[in-house]
């Protein structure tokens, strides 16, 4: 139990208090004015009312909705309800060992390499009150990562973050099933228990950080939604960018009277409002090689929902050869049936890789598409066949189009043991990418 | 502002606002505390008309800003008079009388008002709407600061200028983009989801007294059933839907059927892909069966 005494005594700015600590704690983001005016807040409102007091947290303290599912878990377990404070306190030392206990046993059962992984007591507590079924899953997913090639220490702190995620999914998943609020005897709310369900922000937070390789058939009508959302949200906010504002060369009146106000109020010198940017021309080049074409499928999702956005689009598919599918991306309808149509007549998805072969193709087959105003975005890892030939293309792709963006699923810690990584990342601008919202983050910041 | 949370409730209740108690309260606290009321949600859920009736409710002046990419100071803060600056040097130069000082130009003869400034200048306390405010750029959000947390604006040529009465500040986003923590901090959070049915029902009778109260039920169904299509581009408004009421009630309408609805489709679905996707993947027969399953579920 983790409430001080009473409500409505003294103890009430220390309560609160240690509740924003637990809600800092668990990532949200709460600085000492939003407390103090959740306390002055709190004066103002009858305490009485259990749900006039939760509303009024919230408004003073959580600023995204995608926090409430964490902020409500997290306040009806420290607020839990008179009946579970009146409890004896044997009760309370039996259930604090219990509690203990679990958090022992839990730190003992994650673990990478030996060591515990880094997380903090609430997450331990959760994983406690997962059922055996989760927890042998997470454990199963655990060892086999542990025991994958070329996964060593580096690695420790992306395990920690995917064991993070799915500790929020699980708890966020159990409070769509719950009706009630926190459950009898003083044990932990059931929303801190296990149990995995759907829709909620905090699982799409989940999906949106998972390796893209790793979604299953089960999550994917869910992924597709968050690339639908995502896509749609940036795709406004493109076509915002490209509607002609007022900084569209005009006059500056107000800089231009200033500064010619020592002429007597004579114009001599005109200030121009700066001009926006020319609009650029997006060529997207997806490997879709056997261990690439998961991602690339994702990638071309996302740029599908761009389609009207990003006017001068254009996008290819390439293993050892080179294939055109901007028709078919442009496409309207269900993105599902246009990569089934591009998959099926395509000769290219689950090939090898000939990167230089491919870049050499769209060099001379393409050339209209490549001027200074394209960004070439990539999708690869690198990996290729004739390595010499595919920067000697890329060297030359380089110098005909503004910029490259490279896109690479593989995480940053792997980059220094491939050559090929270092090398391409000489020559293009190269962001890790293997999750939706990497891919959200660096489409945002470059189209 | 003297002014209860009963109070508060029944003027929303009286303005035709339908909304529940935590977003009564939430309002209540922000006029209480005196802080700023940021309210997030889908467009088309009643964020701005918050503002409006906000207004109502304490009987004083709305005023609106819009924000836009692009929106600067000029638009939002004040402006000089440039063309009544110029006359004057002109016609001191005419009259061959001293030079005009700068000080002289820029004095509050010459000041223009913008929506910020009429809002921190007026008498008695107004409500500012600031609308749409993921729309403005990274800057202007940046400069939001100093107004939403001091009610005060420093204009360089005058000094800084208090608040006569500290505004009802009502900020809308769509959540396009992500807004700073510091303009979050700043404010009181309230997040605005589409109605339930039943509130939406309750919207309707409000708002379009003549609507029939099956055919209240059949709107709202359909538009709750529309709101969770995930491929919908542009999800149903409640303006929407009310617009969609009254036409229904124009043309004497008591109940909908599959029919009528394909047929005013125009009036709730505004792009061309989404009637589209209405016409392949619900149709008529899908209204029949919605409306179907809400009669019996009662």
């Amino acid at each position: 139990m983790l409430l001080k005494e009473n409500l409505s005594d003294s103890h009430l700015e220390e309560n609160l208090v240690i509740f924003t600590n637990i809600l800092r704690k668990e990532g949200l983001p709460i600085s000492s004015s939003e407390t103090m005016d959740a306390l002055q807040s709190l004066q103002k409102i009858d305490l009485s009312s259990r749900e006039n007091f939760k509303v009024t947290l919230q408004a003073t303290l959580i600023k995204n909705y995608r926090d409430r599912d964490l902020f409500n878990t997290i306040f009806d377990y420290f607020f839990a309800p008179p009946e579970v404070h009146n409890h004896g306190e044997e009760q309370t030392a039996a259930y604090k060992k219990r509690c203990a206990d679990k958090i022992k046993q839990a730190g003992n059962e994650l673990t990478f390499k030996g060591e515990p992984l880094q997380l903090t007591s609430t997450e331990l507590a959760q994983y406690s009150t997962l059922t055996s079924q989760q927890r042998e899953r997470l454990q199963a997913f655990m060892h086999k990562t542990e025991s994958g090639v070329n996964v060593n220490e580096p690695f420790r702190p992306i395990l920690e973050t995917v064991v993070k995620s799915h500790l929020r999914y699980c708890r966020s998943g159990n409070r769509q099933d719950e009706n009630t609020g926190s459950s009898p005897g003083g044990e932990p709310s059931k929303a801190m228990a296990g149990g995995c369900g759907s829709g909620s922000s905090a699982n799409q937070d989940y999906l949106s950080e998972m390796d893209m390789q790793s979604i299953t058939a089960r999550e994917l009508p869910e992924v597709e939604q968050i690339i639908q959302r995502l896509s749609k949200k940036l795709a406004v906010q493109i076509l915002r960018r490209r509607k002609k504002g007022p900084r569209s060369g005009l006059i500056d009146l107000r800089r231009s009277l200033r500064d010619n106000l020592r002429y007597g109020g004579i114009i001599f010198k005109i200030k121009y409002k700066p001009k926006r940017r020319d609009r650029e021309q997006i060529l997207l080049l997806c490997d879709v090689s056997a261990s690439m074409k998961k991602y690339s499928a994702f990638v071309l999702q996302f740029l599908h929902g761009l389609r009207e956005a990003v006017r001068d689009l254009s996008c290819f598919s390439f293993s050892d050869e080179l294939e055109n599918m901007t028709q078919e991306i442009k496409k309207r309808g269900s993105i599902h049936q246009i990569l089934e149509h591009v998959i099926h007549r395509s000769e290219t998805w689950g090939g090898g890789t000939n990167l230089g072969m491919s870049l050499q193709l769209l060099r001379t087959k393409y050339p209209d598409l490549l001027n200074r105003r394209t960004t070439v975005i990539v999708v690869s890892d690198t990996r290729t066949i004739a390595l010499d030939h595919a920067v000697d293309e890329l060297s030359r792709l380089s110098d005909r189009v503004g910029r490259i963006v490279w896109l690479n699923p593989l995480p940053r810690e792997q980059w220094v043991e491939h050559r090929s990584v270092q090398t391409v990342a000489a020559l293009t601008e190269m962001w890790p990418c293997n999750t939706i919202a990497q891919l959200d983050e660096v489409l945002a910041g470059r189209l | 502002m003297n002014l209860t949370l009963a109070d508060l409730k029944k003027g929303f209740k009286e303005a035709g606002y339908i909304c529940d108690d935590s977003t009564a309260l939430t309002v209540f606290l922000t006029l209480e505390l005196k802080k700023p009321l940021l309210i997030e949600g889908a467009p088309g859920v009643g964020k701005t008309e918050m503002g409006k009736v906000l207004a109502e409710i304490l009987h004083t002046a709305l005023i609106r800003l819009q924000c836009y990419e692009g929106l600067d100071e000029t638009k939002a803060l004040y402006e000089w008079n440039y063309q009544r600056q110029l006359l004057r040097i002109q016609m001191n130069r005419n009259l061959e009388e001293e030079q005009v000082k700068e000080e002289d130009l820029f004095s509050e003869q010459y000041l223009l008002e913008r929506p910020l400034l009429k809002a921190i200048r007026a008498l008695e306390t107004p409500v500012l709407l600031i609308d749409e405010v993921d729309k403005c750029d990274p800057e202007f959000e940046a400069f939001l600061f100093e107004i939403l947390s001091d009610f005060q604006v420093s204009i360089p040529e005058l000094g800084t200028v208090q608040a006569n009465q500290i505004p009802a500040v009502v900020l809308t986003s769509n959540n396009e983009r992500e807004l700073s923590d510091g303009l979050k901090r700043r404010c009181l959070y309230l997040y605005l989801d589409f109605p339930t049915v039943e509130e939406e029902v309750e919207i309707i009778r409000a708002k379009v007294p003549g609507a029939a109260d099956r055919l209240a039920w059949d709107i709202a169904r359909v538009a709750a059933n529309l709101r969770r299509q995930g491929d919908l581009r542009k999800k149903p408004s409640i303006a929407e839907t009310l617009d969609w009421a009254r036409a229904l009630v124009f043309l004497s309408k008591k109940r909908l059927d599959g029919k009528l609805v394909s047929e005013t489709l125009n009036l709730i679905l505004k792009t061309r892909a989404d009637q589209d996707f209405f016409k392949a993947e619900i149709g008529s027969q899908g209204i029949e069966d919605i409306l179907k399953q809400g009669k019996d579920g009662g």
